[in-house]
């Protein structure tokens, strides 16, 4: 357990929500999802059978060049849901999330076979419109990218591309997704000063406030932790858990404490494959694999 | 109101919608922005393209005039065009000649000095020294080369060149030689310095630590590691000088002599052509007007050359470092 | 023994050692005083030449100490604003191309590493082929609109009224219209409606050749005698243009923004480089497209950068004298300054290079004024990159 017991263990509301997820004291933890959420988890933890899924990805190929970095991958992630990519470095994590959105469009040696349905968009199809896909799958990265811009610019630069809107809208629209952000009580007094003035936390909260501003479905996060310190994590792992009512949320992660805490299911990759994918408990506590236990278990990776 | 609709809003489910903007409109904007930045990229193209067209189809204008032969034009030791007496003559080799003198007065006086600044400012200066350096290094490189065939006319001439020796002709070789060594000078310490600085610390600190003197680090591992850098800004530096012109417009002369003495007047290849098109005597469409191109002809392909060279070994460099 | 011998030889190593750098110090040092040396010698040349007069007189041959460099500040103003106004946008929409639209189309792909190789060969080119492209291309035109004729009105203009003058037996000037501008005479035999100075309109009295002087001095002036000869004259309008350009500040100007296309392409370049990656993705993750990733977010963060590269490129432009000699000759003055594009005018290099040849030694005295007032333009210019590179760090820092 050692990965987990070195992860720190941030004061967090997340922890209050949640009974504790330290995996060794877990009550019941064998027992499974489904009941565990019945027995008073509340609307934290769901069944999620049954749910509609917001990204369908199957036999799922992916090369820089020749170098295939990610073989047959199937996956499916539910509708306002945490998925949690794990796995050791170079496993393909990113590369799975940066296609979700084509981000990897800008890399030029990039390319990749199979199907990925976002709702009914055809990721991979030529005729796909990726400004349409990108506003309905917003994506937030490990280190905090805030424009050189004010803070009230950062979080309207979604909504001036995208929308046609008025400056009175605009304005509720930036206060609500700096809310939702939590963000809000901090910056409020600031808003156009330069968005480089934030502690590394805000940024990457303002960064969330961004791709939020634009009314995404599905919100992508590569590592959002990573470049942060314990506190500022804590609050981002709290947002991030506030806002799955509400978002579908893919995030990938090294902490596998923070995988715990914060998502309903978790995918583990290893050298380009998905092992084993499923609700996160039973990920952490009863790996199918012999890999996915010795990964979580922090016998390597 | 907004408040009100803000708060529900917030507490409930609320998702952004607004009216979209048209994806196509900013496609199209787009495609429509790419092509004029392509246009753009033409130009520079088209730069290329007319400059040698130009100089084709001009110097053939020169060599098909039948008083004109090439070998003449190669092999001839005089050349009269634009002296306007007697019988012309048409020989490069006099123009050569003073291309020559001037740029190796200048090369001997470049290379050496812009080399040791250079070492001296890679790796001996202190930040004090380089804050004093670095600046005047770079107005030097910023001033205009006219004035630099000023101060070789005004003033290295007489108060310096004809105090030494009497031979010394109101305009000579030596005097635009090193005004162009002056101005080369801040080109080859910059890149001869970009080469040095790109010599990993950890050569230097290997040599430093087996027991060898800075010099003797400096001289056989900076130096030799940095050889190809070093060589390309020579090169570079001598297609700057062989193309330079003002500074020979004004102190080398205006007759081309084909010697070696550096205190005669010695018209160079730019500074004919300089010469011919600002006077007026020289009608478009004779001789002299195409001999021009012909000159410029040879001048492009001897700095192409040099700077093409100068790039090869240049990349050979950056790939064994980076 | 031998310990000794060791020792020997490294004291004197270290001490070669430390000669050598004093050697070096001392060597580049003289980049310094060659500097001092330079500037002092150009002020006591020129520094009792600088009066406020200096700065608007037009050259005056062989008067020294009436002649100044007024013309040539705003002949070179005009060529580097031409200059400027195509090389600007032209170099950085270039490197934009290059930096931040990488084709994967293969034609496109081709033309793209076409377009880097051509730019590094052109940044060697010496500026005086330029010079020579530019009185082909630009002055004349490859030939391309009739043959390279200098006294000749050019077949595609405008702006420009063509008019016949001619002096009466009174000794003022009228003028009547031209029909034909390839006439540069024209032979008065009959009656015509004239204009003179005043703009007064009256029919010219055309007396028969020996006749007698009308004795009534309004009459004189309104009577010519049979069979003289009137020249053509024109009025250009500011917007006079023409075909090919002719020596003029048009063709100057484009001709230096041919040669500092390549210095601002690859400054701009720099400054795009410079811009980091995340940036780029973050504005893209937003479903922005390229176009609005470059004009949104790439092009503020990379502007410092780019107008420092500007602005060293146009100080090259304003002290480049080859290209602009060799377009529109050594022009010192022109009678009636810079009225439109299509003139030629004197430009601060150029008058440099003329009176620094100039046989009246005076003028040397002047050529190191306007060298000073060169220099000063420069020291401007480069103050003001400094400070934008200044700032620019101070607001990421
Ligand atoms: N732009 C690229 N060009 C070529 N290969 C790449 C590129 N990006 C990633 N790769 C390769 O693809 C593989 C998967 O990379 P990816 O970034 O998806 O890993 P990851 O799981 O996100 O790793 P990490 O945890 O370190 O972020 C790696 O082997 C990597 O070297
Ligand atoms: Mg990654």
């Amino acid at each position: 357990m050692s990965t987990i017991e070195s992860a720190g263990s941030p004061v967090s509301r997340v922890r209050k929500i949640m009974p504790s997820r330290n995996i060794a004291d877990e009550p019941n933890a064998h027992a499974p999802m489904g009941v565990e959420g019945a027995a008073g988890r509340g609307p934290e933890k769901m069944n999620d059978e049954g749910l509609q899924p917001a990204i369908e990805i199957e036999n799922f190929d992916a090369f820089y060049g020749d170098y295939q970095a990610l073989h047959r991958v199937t996956l499916r992630i539910p509708e306002r849901r945490v998925t949690a990519f794990i796995g050791p470095s170079g496993c393909g994590k990113s590369t799975l999330l940066r296609w979700i959105n084509r981000m990897n469009d800008v890399v030029a040696t990039a390319r990749a076979e199979g199907k990925l349905r976002v709702g009914d968009i055809d990721v991979l199809s030529r005729s796909t419109n990726v400004v349409d896909l990108r506003r309905n799958v917003g994506i937030v990265f490990q280190k905090p990218t805030p424009f050189p811009k004010s803070i009230y610019d950062n979080v309207a630069y979604g909504p001036r591309l995208h929308f046609k809107i008025n400056a009175a809208e605009l304005d509720n629209l930036v206060e609500w997704s700096l809310k939702k952000a939590a963000l809000w009580d901090e910056v409020k007094n600031r808003l156009h000063q330069s968005a480089h003035g934030l502690s590394g936390g805000q940024q990457q909260r303002l960064c969330i406030a961004r791709a939020i501003a634009v009314g995404p479905k599905i919100l992508l996060m590569d590592e959002p932790c990573s470049a942060l310190d314990p506190a500022s994590t804590a609050r981002v792992e709290d947002l991030i858990f506030e806002l799955r009512e509400q978002f579908t949320i893919v995030i990938v992660t090294h902490n596998m404490h923070q995988a715990a805490r914060v998502s309903d299911r978790t995918a583990f990759f290893y050298q380009g494959h998905i092992v084993e994918e499923g609700v996160t408990d039973q990920v952490f506590t009863k790996p199918k694999q012999k890999q996915t236990e010795d990964y979580v278990t922090g016998k390597f990776g | 109101m907004a408040e009100a609709q803000l708060k529900k809003a917030y507490d409930g489910q609320w998702i952004p919608s607004y009216r979209l903007k048209s994806a196509v409109a900013s496609q199209r904007w787009q495609g429509f922005v790419v092509a004029m930045l392509i246009v753009c990229s033409t130009i520079t193209l088209a730069t290329t393209v007319g400059i040698i067209v130009m100089l084709v189809t001009n110097s053939i204008g020169f060599f098909s005039s039948d008083k004109v032969e090439l070998s003449k034009f190669l092999t001839d030791t005089q050349w009269t065009l634009g002296q306007s007496q007697g019988e012309i003559h048409y020989g490069i080799l006099p123009l050569l000649s003073g291309t020559f003198r001037i740029t190796a007065i200048a090369m001997l006086i470049a290379i050496p000095f812009g080399l040791i600044t250079a070492v001296y400012l890679s790796e001996y200066a202190s930040r004090r020294t380089r804050s004093i350096l670095k600046p005047a290094l770079e107005i030097l490189a910023g001033v205009p080369t006219v004035v630099l065939g000023y101060v070789a006319i005004v003033f290295i001439t007489p108060y310096f060149l004809q105090s030494l020796d009497d031979g010394f002709k109101a305009f000579n070789a030596a005097s635009a030689g090193i005004a162009v060594g002056v101005l080369c000078l801040p080109l080859v310490t910059s890149l001869a310095e970009d080469a040095l600085q790109a010599v990993p610390k950890t050569l230097r600190e290997g040599a430093l630590g087996l027991g060898s003197t800075k010099f003797e680090t400096t001289m056989k591992v900076v130096l030799p590691a940095a050889l190809s850098g070093i060589v390309s800004a020579f090169l570079l530096a001598l297609a700057r000088a062989i193309g330079e012109t003002m500074v020979v417009a004004l102190a080398a002369g205006s007759s081309p002599t084909f010697s070696l003495d550096p205190r005669l007047q010695s018209q160079t290849m730019t500074g004919y052509i300089v010469n011919t098109f600002q006077s007026d005597t020289v009608v478009p469409g004779s001789i002299a007007y195409h001999s021009v191109y012909a000159v410029a002809v040879v001048l492009f392909l001897i700095t192409l050359m040099l700077t093409l060279l100068g790039q090869w070994v240049r990349r050979r460099y950056q790939e064994v470092y980076q | 023994m031998q310990d000794h011998v060791q020792t020997k030889r490294d004291r004197s190593r270290r001490w070669f050692d430390s000669g050598f750098s004093i050697t070096c110090l001392l060597i580049a040092s003289l980049v310094v005083v060659i500097l001092v040396c330079l500037i002092s010698g150009i002020l006591w040349q020129g520094a009792p030449w600088l009066r406020p007069s200096f700065l608007w007189n037009a050259h005056h041959e062989n008067q020294p100490n009436e002649s100044g460099i007024g013309q040539a500040i705003i002949g070179s103003g005009m060529v580097c604003l031409i200059c400027g106004m195509f090389a600007l946008p032209i170099g950085i929409g270039t490197a934009i191309f290059l930096e931040e639209f990488r084709p994967r189309n293969r034609w496109l792909k081709w033309f793209h590493n076409l377009v880097q190789l051509n730019i590094s060969n052109l940044a060697g080119v010496p500026s005086i082929v330029y010079g020579i492209l530019g009185v082909t291309a630009f002055v004349y035109m490859f030939g391309v609109f009739g043959k390279i004729q200098t006294d000749r009105p050019s077949d595609y203009e405008i702006g420009i009224h063509y008019m016949y003058q001619i002096k009466t037996i009174g000794g003022d000037y009228v003028t009547f219209p031209c029909e034909d501008k390839f006439q540069t005479l024209y032979s008065v035999d009959r009656p015509l409606m004239v204009t003179n100075a005043k703009g007064e309109t009256f029919e010219l009295n055309v007396l028969p050749k020996g006749a007698s002087r009308p004795s009534d001095d309004g009459l004189r002036s309104r009577s010519v005698f049979a069979g003289k000869n009137a020249s053509i004259t024109s009025q250009k309008e500011f917007y006079h243009m023409q075909l090919p350009f002719h020596k003029s500040a048009l063709a100057a100007g484009l001709t230096l923004a041919l040669v500092i296309l390549p210095i601002v392409i690859i400054a701009s370049q720099e400054a795009l480089r410079a811009v980091p990656n995340s940036l780029r993705e973050a504005a893209f993750g937003m479903g922005a497209t390229r176009w609005q990733v470059v004009r949104g977010t790439v092009i503020p963060s990379a502007t410092p950068g780019i107008m420092t590269g500007a602005i060293l490129a146009m100080s090259r432009a304003i002290g480049e004298a080859a290209p602009v000699l060799a377009v529109m000759g050594g022009v010192l003055s022109s009678t009636l300054g810079l009225t439109n594009l299509m003139d030629s005018t004197p430009t601060l290099p150029v008058t440099i290079y003329r009176w620094a040849q100039d046989d009246n030694r005076a003028f040397e005295g002047l050529s190191a004024a306007a060298i000073i007032v060169l220099l000063l333009f420069l020291l401007v210019m480069n103050s003001a990159a400094v400070l934008i590179r200044y700032r620019a760090e101070k607001n990421k820092g």
